[in-house]
């Protein structure tokens, strides 16, 4: 579904701000700083960054993959260690009941419960391995538009604050009443802007 | 306003103009006429999906099939829904482009671009491999920038005086479209 697959699947954002006049300096410095870094040896829970399009164990951009002509390609990794609802409530369970026996109580405090819950979650995601997304974009400079390969609304508000973070732009997502702006004049937007619903029978 | 609102106020712009380019292609046999490109072909098919009314009341038909005439979709126009997505053919030159569009929020889906390397070609040095996404994103963006060509042309006849009449052979095709 990305930008290299058989078919691909996008949305389209404008890019909104001002671009430095000594951009692939900038966009260097940018990238590199924000790029991915790897989880899989630590127990850290959550990883974002960029890679590249082409290979997503590359985070150096050899060759400064990311830049092709006049675009940036990159993609957006995200590694997520996470617990399954069922495998939490199962653990938890299991503790509680342990723990009952042990110190010979017919109840546990809420405090307590909420207590071994977290322990828990703590130990699971110890074990877990990181689940990996990976969403292409295409950024095209001269127009100031960019694709990004993914119509799951989470991984786009999660690209429009990345992106932001990482270039200080602003994405705005070109559904048709946004898009029809760059495409007429300004009486036609005027017009547009009047406009309401037809009936087409 | 923000997006949010945005989207749904306007959600009827891009429904609008999906329903109307399955009409405009029809108009003259698959094929629409585009200022400065010619003749292009675009034919919707395969995937439609229809929907009338928002909030609790939406309502949703979806239509597959690879030769149907698509009669169900037809009456469902007719009912006074509209086209939310549909998978449309484009043909331009010696290439052609499948793509779904998804019309309220403009999401190009399962976009199938023309082939033009052979695997041979497909080297996996930096150069080769830049010159490989450079030709795909132009592929890509030439369907999208031609999708916005189509949509312009919607635009520019639904902001003018010109959209009575135009709304006129809208409705009957519609009509009789649904009674063939």
């Amino acid at each position: 579904m990305g930008l290299l697959t058989g078919s691909s699947t996008f949305v389209r954002y404008s890019v909104d701000g001002d671009i430095p006049d000594n951009f692939w300096d900038f966009a260097a410095e940018r990238i590199a700083a924000f790029s991915f870094k790897d989880i899989d040896d630590t127990f850290d829970e959550y990883s974002i960054g960029w890679v590249s399009v082409d290979n997503m164990f590359d985070s150096d951009f050899a060759y400064t993959s990311y830049a092709a002509g006049d675009y940036v390609v990159l993609s957006l990794r995200i590694d997520e260690r996470k617990v399954s609802p069922a495998v939490l409530k199962k653990f938890t369970q299991k503790e509680e009941e342990r723990i009952k026996k042990e110190k010979q109580v017919p109840k546990l405090s809420r405090t307590h419960r909420l207590e071994i819950k977290e322990n828990m979650r703590l130990m699971l995601v110890k074990k877990a391995v990181p689940i990996p997304s990976v969403y292409d974009l295409c950024w095209n400079l001269s127009e100031g538009t960019l694709s990004f390969f993914a119509t799951s609304q989470k991984a786009q508000a999660i690209l429009e604050d990345f992106f932001k973070e990482t270039f200080n732009l602003t994405l705005t997502l070109q559904i048709p009443f946004l898009t029809a702006a760059h495409l007429l004049d300004n009486d036609e937007q005027e017009a547009l802007a009047q406009i309401t619903p037809d009936i087409f029978v | 306003m923000d997006l949010v609102d945005l989207i749904s106020e306007k959600r009827f712009l891009g429904q609008e103009f999906l329903t109307w380019l399955w009409y405009k292609s029809e108009e003259r046999g698959g094929t629409i006429y585009l200022p400065g490109k010619g003749d292009i072909q675009v034919v919707l098919e395969k995937h439609m999906l229809l929907e009338s009314g928002e909030g609790e009341s939406l309502e949703k038909l979806i239509c597959r099939g690879l030769q149907a005439e698509l009669q169900e979709a037809r009456t469902g126009l007719l009912m006074g829904k509209k086209l939310e997505q549909a998978r449309i053919h484009l043909a331009q030159g010696e290439y052609e482009w499948n793509l779904t569009l998804a019309a309220s929020l403009f999401e190009f889906r399962n976009v199938k671009v023309p082939k033009t390397m052979t695997s041979e070609e497909e080297s996996p040095d930096p150069g080769a491999i830049e010159g490989r996404i450079l030709e795909r994103i132009g592929m890509l963006e030439e369907a999208t920038r031609t999708m916005n060509e189509l949509f312009r042309t919607f635009l520019k006849v639904r902001v003018s005086p010109e959209w009575d009449d135009e709304l006129i052979k809208v409705r009957t095709w519609v009509n009789k479209a649904a009674m063939n």
